[in-house]
């Protein structure tokens, strides 16, 4: 199985950085995602997962390092969850980690919770060393 | 900060820029900007084309800054038989407190997304909990098919 990555760009839109690695089960999504078909952007990388659950490797480490996301990719962070929990349900290790900066931490921390509510995961909220 | 037009994606970007650049909070500000003008752009009744082949939704967007808030209004064309929906999403948001919302929210995330796979049907909720205020919706009937809508909210500094 290979990695997948996607380079992130800042233009009119935001499409943030994938990097996931097959070898080691990690995998972060970097940056900002406001995008102009943004079903059409996570479908590879919810399908990469699905794949990854399926091949029976190792552990997941997710890490969110997302500054900013509009309403529509938040849907599809929902769905990357899901896709994570289902694996988690199977049998798999999954660990969930979404980072943030210190003067974010009250926003963030709805929201993450308001996610684990809603995918039933454990995460674990981070906040970067300055 | 006024503009009126086609809420093309080249034009917002330079809006976006300059939020992001010279306002405070700018996060907070730039989210529910986004979320606005991205309303406009699908739903507006009335549109038009700069640089996009397709049709994009014409509208108004007005942001103030106040001594302790920001203001922004938007205003557009829409089709009257979605003025219903945007009625009743309103008047439950405003219905809401904070922890009632975020239930509302996760509620909503989980409903089929809209057509051409946009909508995940949570802006209007988004824009409520940044905000920190209550949405203020005014419809005005222009004739049978369209009426004019302002959506106004107060954004807490």
């Amino acid at each position: 199985m290979e990695n997948l990555y996607i380079q992130g760009t800042s233009n009119i839109y935001f499409q943030p950085t994938v990097d996931f690695n097959a070898e080691t089960g990690v995998c972060e999504l970097r940056g900002e995602s406001y995008l102009e078909e943004t079903v059409k952007f996570y479908y590879p990388i919810i399908n990469w997962l699905k794949e990854y659950a399926a091949a029976d490797k190792g552990a997941i480490v997710f890490n969110f390092m997302l500054t900013y996301f509009n309403t529509n990719s938040a849907r599809s962070i929902l769905d990357i969850l899901d896709v994570l929990k289902e694996f988690e349900e199977a049998g798999g290790k999954v660990s969930v980690n979404w980072y943030c900066d210190e003067e974010d931490v009250e926003d963030v921390e709805e929201e993450v919770e308001d996610y684990m509510i809603e995918s039933d995961l454990e995460i674990n909220l981070k906040i970067y060393d300055k | 900060m006024f503009y009126q037009g086609v809420f093309d994606k080249y034009i917002l970007h330079v809006f976006g820029n300059h939020i992001r650049k010279n306002f405070t909070p700018s996060k907070k500000i730039f989210s529910i900007f986004i979320e606005l003008t991205q309303n406009i752009a699908y739903y507006s009744a009335e549109k038009g084309k700069i640089v996009e082949s397709s049709d994009i939704g014409i509208g108004t967007l007005m942001l103030g800054e106040y001594s302790d808030y920001y203001l922004c209004i938007t205003g557009n064309t829409i089709s009257n038989e979605h003025i219903g929906a945007i009625v009743e999403k309103c008047e439950t948001i405003n219905s809401l407190d904070r922890i009632g919302l975020r239930k509302f929210k996760r509620e909503q995330i989980r409903l089929p997304r809209g057509k051409n796979g946009g909508g995940a049907h949570i802006g209007l909720i988004q824009i409520a909990l940044a905000a920190e205020n209550p949405l203020d919706l005014k419809i005005s009937p222009v004739d049978q098919k369209v009426s004019f809508l302002t959506l106004s909210v107060k954004i807490k500094k």
